[in-house]
């Protein structure tokens, strides 16, 4: 039973990156923009243009120039970045680490503090507090993240700096760690002052990227909440001599906790689609910054190797979404 | 008067919605420790609200405007309400309508009976646990061990209902509310839980407020009864007398509007339309000269 649910899921999963791979391949092949171009000195020759366009393969047929580049992808090799000359494995791999930790840590933000504010949204509903969390959330909402990243940066990197508003890490830091995991490995070797830079430089992307989805936590939460509240087990619960807050945090909270799920594990994905901007504005080593310039650039190896990365990314969080709701609903333990 | 001499005195209670239609009208009545009230009316009679009244958990739109609540004879309405959620908790205790919303179903049946022993009552885990254990085995649930690691949705509706009788029973309350305990049931499985709640009711000498508007089991459960209509109370007498000699026309047509199972052919007689309209009116005219508590 668990071995063919497993394997429903394998299969699912590489028909969706075959087809991202068939739409990104052929999407930036077709999309005006010419990568020779981007590559040769003003006032190349024709015969430079056509060596060039030979030895990338681009002067084959769309189907025959995938099937080189899915063959090599099935043995791992994403081919080589035109811009940066480099295996685009390599390169993708080494700035994943980096957005990773921003978005988990966005991620953490996102759900204590939307958690927070919707457990006392619901412990003040009907008073003017539930009320004032409300247009705090609506307003918090209204405002997109990199739009946030504009306002951290100006209220602690101009008119009171004291966070830092650009990189990952202090540059005169000497790292000489093993993977990119610059938080996690920190942690692991007792190097706090590396682990203290870096989250010092993750806090305003993160609080950009997590404000917005804290703000639709704490209002879906809240709303859940509350329709948990009036349920009989609640009120057995309150004549049993629990608290408000008991009842909410010990009987209401796992129960309402299963629709923000859901919607935590999509606007998950949203938000590390936000990373591409969001790092851009904070000149942060990510993956989303990379992908900016592979854009730019025309780096179709680069920008087909991101995208790919994105994609398995965005199916292993479903992955884990679906797990979870078996923890959270022993209902869905059998059958 | 002796303290505690009642376990439950309802004195002049009024509730009301804030738009001011009230949905109690001078409600009083008593409990004597061990003894069986039945609460009966229609649907909206506001039966359930005096158990909800006492127990402290009104609808948020629903007050008491006037009146007092005496449990084990202390004000409940004068105590602030953590004070009252706290002696409500010593003292009384819920047996809910609907046994398939009143377990938590993301909890097991264990810690829903022990937790609030251990928590509230202060007893020790072991206690709490053997307790849950030996009151599971009286509400004649064949392996507590198992039920107690069991999620409710493991469970029938009547085997909840068990479940929740033992939870109301654990700690010992002077008081129980029984707000329609069989109404959600099969009528077979019905009369077990009715003789269970009896036989408990007996080895503890708990007093129940027992909330139906059937009054089969009025005749079978309780020694009083009140009768209630639109919040006002038609008549408040011994059980066996308001079977034998109903007072009150409204008590003598809710008994005969009562089905027989054993006389079928008995044509069905509701409660007169001309004797509700009547009674509205009175209500209304006394509604007229109630001030709701202000001069």
């Amino acid at each position: 039973m668990l071995l063919k649910t497993v394997l429903t899921r394998l299969a699912t999963t590489l028909v969706t990156l075959f087809g991202v791979a068939v739409v990104v391949f052929t999407l930036v092949r077709v999309a005006p923009g010419n990568p020779i171009a981007m590559m040769l000195p003003p006032g190349a020759t024709e015969e430079d243009i056509a060596n060039l366009t030979r030895l990338y393969g681009f002067d084959k047929s769309l189907p025959e120039q995938f099937a080189i580049w899915l063959s090599g992808v099935v043995q791992g090799d994403f081919g080589t970045s035109i811009t940066l000359r480099q295996p685009v494995m390599e390169l993708v791999l080494g700035r994943l680490p980096a957005t990773l930790e921003l978005s988990i840590m966005a991620l953490v933000i996102a759900v204590t503090l939307g958690g927070l504010v919707a457990v006392i949204g619901a412990r003040k509903r009907g008073t003017g507090t539930e009320v004032g969390l409300d247009l705090t959330n609506g307003a918090v909402l209204s405002v997109p993240d990199f739009l946030w990243g504009l306002i951290f940066v100006l209220l602690f990197g101009v008119l009171w700096p004291v966070l830092s508003i650009s990189g990952r890490v202090d540059p005169r830091l000497d790292i000489d760690f093993t993977s990119n995991f610059y938080v996690i490995e920190g942690l692991l070797r007792g190097r706090f002052d590396v682990v203290g830079s870096t989250l010092s430089h993750m806090l305003m992307p993160a609080m950009s990227l997590a404000l917005p989805l804290a703000a639709m936590i704490a209002q879906l939460l809240k709303q859940s909440l509350k329709e948990v509240l009036h349920l009989d087990y609640t009120t057995l619960a309150r004549v049993r001599g629990f608290s408000e807050t008991a009842v909410i945090l010990r009987e209401a909270l796992r129960n309402a906790a299963l629709p923000t799920l859901t919607l935590v594990g999509v606007q998950f994905t949203f938000l590390i689609g936000g990373t591409v901007i969001v790092e851009r504005i904070f000149a942060y080593e990510g993956l989303g910054n990379m992908a900016i310039d592979a854009v730019i650039n025309r780096d179709l190896p680069l920008i087909q190797g991101i995208v790919i990365l994105f994609a398995a990314l965005f199916i292993v969080i479903n992955l884990l979404v679906d797990l979870s709701y078996t923890l959270l609903n022993p209902r869905l333990r059998h059958g | 008067m002796k303290p505690h001499a009642h376990t439950l005195d309802v004195i002049k209670l009024n509730i009301a919605l804030p738009n001011g239609r009230r949905l109690l009208r001078d409600v009083s009545l008593t409990l004597e420790p061990g003894e069986v009230r039945a609460l009966v009316g229609e649907s909206g009679a506001g039966k359930s609200m005096i158990g909800k009244s006492v127990l402290g958990i009104l609808p948020p739109n629903v007050t008491i405007t006037e009146g007092e609540i005496l449990l084990e004879g202390q004000h409940l309405n004068m105590m602030t309400p953590a004070t009252r959620r706290k002696t409500v908790a010593q003292s009384a205790a819920l047996i809910p309508q609907d046994p398939l919303t009143a377990l938590n179903p993301v909890r097991k049946i264990g810690p829903q009976i022990v937790d609030p022993l251990v928590r509230i009552q202060g007893w020790s885990r072991s206690d709490a646990e053997a307790r849950a254990l030996d009151l599971l085995d009286r509400v004649h649930i064949r392996d507590p061990k198992r039920v107690m690691g069991s999620y409710p949705h493991e469970l029938s509706g009547g085997m909840r209902q068990r479940v929740l009788i033992a939870a109301a029973f654990a700690p010992s309350p002077r008081l129980i509310v029984a707000d329609e305990p069989t109404t959600a049931l099969d009528v077979t499985v019905q009369k077990q839980i009715l003789r269970l709640i009896r036989e408990l009711q007996q080895e503890t000498g708990t007093a129940v407020l027992f909330v139906t508007h059937d009054m089969g089991v009025v005749a079978k459960i309780s020694q009083k009864v009140t009768v209630l209509f639109a919040g006002k109370v038609m008549e408040d007498a011994p059980t066996p007398e308001v079977f034998t000699n109903p007072r009150h026309p409204y008590t003598r047509a809710l008994i005969a509007a009562t089905p027989s199972y054993a006389d079928l052919d008995r044509p069905f007689s509701p409660v007169p339309a001309a004797l509700i309209k009547d009674l509205h009116a009175r209500i209304a005219q006394d509604d007229m000269l109630y001030t709701g508590g202000r001069r």
